[in-house]
């Protein structure tokens, strides 16, 4: 083949062009240490990264609506022992109160008793996360109950019980409609701790001892209600440990396959630059010798 | 002629041959860096011999022509990938811009943006009444809009600068043209007495520039001219010393015929940079302009349709008005979302109209019926009839006045009064009617250039509906059920169009069933392979024009040390014609002084 000034020239500058963009792709890599650095690198990859990009940010999401509820379920727990322990003193108190040997003066301090006990009732019915009114119902801005002057209470909450999204599928109800925990067989039915504490005082202050007696037997009622709703609770935080711990798992093993696709192997990288390197400064080095070479030199 | 006159001829002729040779040495290597220009050589012949004493003799040389190293096959084989190269070149400088536009490494991109938009709403169901998670949420629906209307106005802008760029190349073209056609007129008038080098030469690097723009078929006649067709539909560019102009008409390519009669050939054009420009913009630009405005318009349905079966955290408040954000002159069915088919408006559906107190308070339920007996709505309604039909539902059930139903002044839009001591709200719309007028919705728009987010909700964020009024009437702050029914649309698949835009075949558009983050995504996806595409296309045209260049440069490129040796030759050669004269004059003088 007839090798002319032109191709040599030509040829120089186009191989020399070539290494030095494949040079500065690896450059890139290393750089960023990102294999995608533009959509045409792996547009396949680059979608499924995009893929998990979203999921992640979902993951993450849940994460926190899971953070969320726990709080709420834990504020609920604690009342609702509260209540429970407020029960129990109330019960060993009136089974001391019912004794033959407790005079009516007795009786009277203890209906006093009773009283702060059902306001304490009251208050943890009216328990509060960050402001929201968790035993309201969907109506979370204003206190579950109201304490009026006759003992009576009123509900200003609804039927709808708050939830959080845990799962694409899945949403657990972590507030609570009020009276399905204080007064489960509606309100001024014979479970109704409001109305228990309430007839208790009155029976207290009126030194009704057959009041006192259905009275304890209710609060046992009440007591074995109680028990179910907060192992409610228990399970469904259970439900929600187990929810967070597959997230976790899953958190992790998407950011895993992230790197996977969308990370350069950095040693590989390195390797790749320096053998672009190598070859540039050959091809530099060829060049300039063949571009000297002239017959001129030598006549 | 005879004797020793003849050798003095021969000398002469020696002499005048060798300084041809140097002469087009010496063109050689000044040209060595002229594109496009070919080796020239001498052609040097043995003058006819003649009769001399009974035998024929020599009678020198001659110089009978100047050649050119030049093979016009591969010259044409060269312009065709460089047609084919420059097509590539342009998609792939326009495909970078079209990238950056869907860069999704960057912070800023829809993508991200519509991770946001739903945990936003996951925030606001877990705390419906928080005023921070409204203005956040109000705030990313407003970055997702001004997204979208960023993307469709670069694109619209890409489109604006290929139409430009083809203007600017058309000029080029005719330009071209014009002067290939004085060329060949010079040609022909030269190559009747010899040979036009160097002014073919220059034809030729006209004709390779004009190949960088389109598509062209070059045929040499025997009087040396080139005819010039472009692959177009076979039009006529250049022919003799005619030339034939091109011209943008518009966004089209029209070829101007003598006569006037114009032919379009914008479709037609396939390759050099007027066929990439066009590719470009009529095919992918126009495709992906296309399939985001597809994508804005479902995800707006998708947002509006749910957002409209819910209620903030007030009701529309006493004396206010609400505006339909969707217009019609005509019929229910010429609103962006009216049709009755595509999943949009169901004309037999049912929604609940409720109308409170002054505070809010106290619902009650006005069950609208788009099949009321006393004025059926159906896709051919008018807002009119609509109007009329919900102000009778709205007297029959006995609230007539507490809220009234009317045109806005334009007469092309729905407006909902409350009055002076009545709010009102809306729930289970069966019917998806309020989400098509554009009544309680997220977002206004139909498209990626026009989506943007509802004013209502602009000036007032209690209006997002995170709640839903239930069928007892009640609604609380802390509910959460249109939220949370919200978040379950970013896993719910829906019908979205994809387009594939095609010159030649026509656009056609496909179904396909995918969540709106899943569409995008696959979307950013094929453009990234057809990027790649493009760029590999370019890389394999760059490899074969600078093969099939290496080739026409071995047939027709200078090389120096090649024109070195011939300097030397002819140098030599001339030096013994010389030393002919001196032994000529030599046997001269030996005749002459013999007496």
């Amino acid at each position: 083949m007839r090798v002319s000034n032109k191709i040599i020239s030509d040829m120089t500058k186009y191989n020399l062009n070539r290494i030095s963009e494949e040079l500065n792709q690896a450059n890139l890599v290393v750089a960023t240490q990102k294999r995608i650095n533009r959509l045409a690198d792996d547009p396949v990859g680059l979608t499924q990264v995009l893929n998990m990009k979203s999921s992640l940010s979902n993951i993450e999401q849940m994460g926190r609506n899971i953070a969320m509820g726990k709080s709420w379920l834990a504020a609920s727990e604690s009342a609702q022992r509260s209540v429970q322990d407020i029960v129990s003193d109330v019960k060993q108190l009136s089974v001391q109160m019912a004794s033959a040997t407790v005079g009516s003066a007795e009786r009277q301090a203890a209906g006093q008793n009773v009283q702060n006990m059902l306001e304490e009732v009251v208050a943890l019915s009216n328990t509060e996360v960050n402001g929201r009114y968790i035993f309201a119902g969907s109506k979370t801005d204003a206190a579950a109950y109201t304490l009026n002057a006759d003992n009576s209470v009123t509900y200003n909450g609804d039927g709808n019980a708050f939830s959080v999204k845990v799962g694409k599928d899945a949403t657990i109800e972590v507030g609570a409609d009020g009276r399905a925990i204080f007064q489960p067989s509606g309100a001024g039915a014979d479970d109704d701790i409001f109305v228990i504490l309430a007839d208790l005082k009155t029976a207290l202050d009126g030194n009704d001892v057959g009041g006192i007696q259905t009275a304890l037997s209710n609060l046992d009622t009440f007591f074995d209600h109680t028990n179910s709703t907060i192992s409610d609770v228990g399970s469904k935080t259970l439900r929600m440990e187990i929810k967070d711990n597959v997230l976790s798992e899953l958190d992790l093993s998407t950011t895993e396959r992230l790197s996977e696709i969308e990370d350069a192997e950095i040693t590989e990288a390195i390797m790749d630059l320096k053998a672009k390197e190598v070859a540039y400064e050959a091809a530099l080095s060829a060049a300039a010798k063949v571009l000297q070479l002239s017959l001129m030199d030598y006549m | 002629m005879s004797g020793l006159g003849l050798v003095l001829t021969i000398a002469k002729d020696a002499l005048t041959a060798q300084q041809y040779g140097v002469f087009v040495t010496g063109q050689n290597i000044a040209n060595v860096n002229t594109p496009g220009y070919s080796k020239q050589s001498a052609v040097q012949e043995a003058r006819r011999p003649a009769p001399y004493g009974g035998v024929y003799v020599g009678r020198g040389v001659e110089t009978t022509a100047i050649e050119r190293a030049s093979d016009q096959l591969i010259e044409n084989r060269v312009m065709q990938q460089k047609s084919d190269l420059y097509s590539y070149k342009q998609m792939e400088n326009y495909m970078l811009a079209m990238e950056g536009l869907f860069n999704e490494s960057s912070g800023i991109s829809l993508s991200s943006m519509f991770a946001d938009f739903w945990n936003l709403w996951h925030d606001l169901s877990n705390n419906p009444s928080g005023s921070s998670e409204r203005i956040a949420l109000y705030e990313n629906g407003d970055m997702i809009a001004e997204q979208f209307n960023a993307v469709d106005d670069s694109l619209l802008q890409l489109s604006t600068d290929l139409t430009n760029a083809m203007r600017a190349g058309v000029g080029r073209i005719n330009a071209i043209t014009e002067s290939i056609a004085a060329l060949n007129n010079e040609i022909v008038g030269i190559e009747t007495i010899g040979s036009a080098n160097d002014l073919k030469d220059q034809r030729n690097v006209l004709a390779g520039e004009l190949s960088e723009y389109m598509d062209i078929k070059i045929f040499e006649q025997s009087d040396g001219s080139f005819t010039i067709i472009s692959q177009a539909k076979g039009v006529v560019l250049v022919e003799g010393n005619a030339s034939y102009e091109i011209e943008l008409d518009g966004s089209a390519v029209e070829w101007k015929g003598s006569g006037g009669n114009d032919v379009d050939i914008t479709n037609n054009i396939s390759t050099g940079k007027l066929g990439g420009w066009l590719e470009m913009r009529d095919e992918i630009v126009a495709k992906y302009r296309q399939d985001i405005s597809e994508l804005a318009s479902e995800f707006i349905w998708m947002v509006n349709q749910q957002h409209s079966q819910g209620v903030g955290l007030k009701l529309v408040q006493p004396g206010s008005t609400v505006t339909g954000t969707y217009t019609t002159t005509t019929t229910l069915e010429a609103l962006d979302y009216g049709s009755a088919g595509d999943g949009y408006v169901d004309y037999t559906g049912t929604l609940n109209l409720w109308i409170g107190d002054a505070n809010g308070e106290n619902l009650n339920q006005v069950a609208i019926d788009l099949d009321f007996a006393g004025g059926d709505i159906t896709a051919a309604s008018s807002l009119a009839d609509l109007r009329d039909s919900i102000n009778a539902q709205i007297a029959a059930a006995g609230y007539a006045g507490d809220v009234t139903a009317a045109l806005s002044a334009s007469g092309d839009a729905v407006v909902f009064t409350a009055g002076a001591d009545d709010t009102f709200g809306f729930s289970s719309d069966t019917s998806n009617l309020l989400a098509a007028l554009g009544i309680n919705t997220f977002f206004s728009g139909g498209s990626a250039g026009g989506i943007e987010v509802n004013t209502v909700i602009g000036s007032d964020t209690d209006y997002i509906a995170a709640a839903q009024i239930d069928s007892t009437g009640s609604y609380g702050a802390g509910d959460n059920t249109n939220a949370l029914a919200m978040v379950d649309k970013q896993y719910s698949s829906t019908d979205i169009l994809r387009w594939t835009y095609d010159r030649i075949n026509g656009n056609t558009a496909a179904t396909e069933n995918a969540t709106i983050e899943d569409y995008y995504h696959a979307m950013v996806g094929a453009l990234g392979i057809q990027s790649s595409s493009v760029s590999r296309g370019r890389s394999f045209n760059e490899v074969m024009v600078q093969e099939l260049t290496v080739l026409r440069e071995t047939i027709s490129s200078v090389s120096l040390d090649e024109e070195m040796t011939e300097l030397v030759k002819y140098q030599q050669a001339f030096s013994a014609a010389s030393k002919l004269f001196i032994a000529a004059d030599e046997m001269f003088q030996e005749l002459l002084d013999m007496k």
